[in-house]
């Protein structure tokens, strides 16, 4: 398929009506026509770029009163879920629902057990009491490591994209499409040991939304970010969440709390336990 | 230029106020704002926007053959898009003043 293909493609699998979605492709071709650039170019990846509109469609126009979109259906529930090493009791009686188009943050204090209880939100690490129903596409982006120090960025991309079924030429325009929202242009042959701690923060957001999920787990991934990665890193998430996906991230920085739809504070539900 | 993040409250406003000037096309927009040295700004941002004033009724749209290349799709300002031009203008000069008014005397 060439790019209008996919791009029409796409438009139809988020839901825009065949009608509107072709005429949105033949307007995109024409645009791209206009500035004498091929549209691959010129607007990135042909998903990428449906996705991004059909987000920006969704958004108000500055001056009208803000909609938020529905939230969709369920991406995680929690439902009394503890967690004790040995005899102490980490934290127990967590519930907690997202859906799509939400974002959830997780906030407490050092040691109470956020990043395990993303882990157990994840998948990787079983709960011990409690239930924990998720979505079948999740990006989990832990807070550091998951990467290989020899490898470079793109090959990260290619075998984290292998790993969800995308050829390697897929996989790398979209990561590098991804590493441009955060301001990034990965290097063709640095290998990813010789990247600053934030870059590496950056290349795991990457790999974490490659394959496109439905809910990402975030494990305060801004870690190392300058200020202006910092913003971009909250206009990812507020693209995600109007794209209709779920958002669940660990923070300590109680001021990006206003943007969110839920807040599990850890350090209360810990502090009832003891 | 102004970094981006500033302009995206206010491109709506941009593109309405160019557009009650004349119609005109997306990449002829893009020259003006440039021009204006308002913002250098990518297709990505530019063209789902002037699609957004499409869809809401502000601006619209008629094709229109180019002497060299595809045909154009101009866009023309509507009723509604004057009105909405009209109060975005007025936040946008309160929102000047405050500005200024932070800023205090010209910084030398």
């Amino acid at each position: 398929m060439n790019w209008p293909q996919r791009f029409e493609a796409e438009l139809v699998r988020l839901g825009v009506q065949p009608v509107v979605a072709r005429r949105l492709t033949a307007d995109t071709a024409a645009q791209a026509g206009e500035h004498d650039a091929d549209p691959d170019g010129f607007f990135g990846p042909a998903h990428l770029y449906a996705r991004h509109l059909v987000a920006e469609l969704q958004t108000p126009a500055a001056g009208t009163a803000p909609e938020r979109c529905v939230p969709g259906q369920v991406m995680l529930q929690l439902s009394g879920v503890g967690k004790r090493y040995r005899r102490r009791a980490v934290f127990s009686g967590v519930d907690l629902t997202v859906r799509g188009g939400e974002v959830a943050a997780i906030v407490g204090a050092n040691g109470c057990g956020k990043s395990t209880l993303l882990r157990i939100c994840a998948g990787l690490t079983p709960p011990s009491c409690g239930t924990v129903h998720r979505t079948r596409r999740v990006g989990f982006v832990p807070q550091d490591g998951g990467t290989a120090g020899w490898l470079t960025a793109e090959e990260h991309f290619t075998l984290f994209g292998a790993a969800a079924g995308m050829v390697p030429r897929k996989a790398i325009s979209t990561g590098t499409h991804l590493a441009s929202l955060l301001a990034w242009r990965p290097s063709r042959v640095q290998p990813v040991q010789e990247l600053s701690g934030g870059t590496r923060q950056k290349l795991n957001l990457v790999l974490g939304e490659l394959h496109g999920p439905d809910l990402l787990l975030l494990d305060e991934p801004y870690q190392g970010f300058d200020q202006g990665s910092y913003l971009d890193f909250w206009r990812q998430v507020r693209s995600w969440r109007d794209a209709g996906r779920a958002v669940v991230v660990v923070t300590h920085l109680l001021h990006e709390l206003q943007n969110v739809d839920h807040v599990l504070d850890l350090g209360a539900v810990a502090g009832r336990v003891a | 230029m102004t970094p981006r993040p500033w302009l995206h409250g206010f491109l709506d406003l941009c593109l309405l106020a160019m557009l009650r000037e004349r119609p005109d096309y997306g990449y002829g927009l893009a020259q003006r704002l440039a021009a204006a040295g308002v913002a250098d700004i990518p297709g990505g941002t530019l063209y789902p926007a002037l699609l957004r004033l499409e869809q809401q009724g502000l601006a619209s749209p008629s094709w229109a053959p180019s002497e060299s290349g595809p045909r154009r799709k101009y866009y023309e300002i509507t009723p509604a898009g004057l009105a909405a031009l009209q109060a975005q203008a007025a936040e946008w000069r309160a929102f000047r003043d405050g500005v200024d008014l932070l800023i205090g005397a010209p910084v030398r």
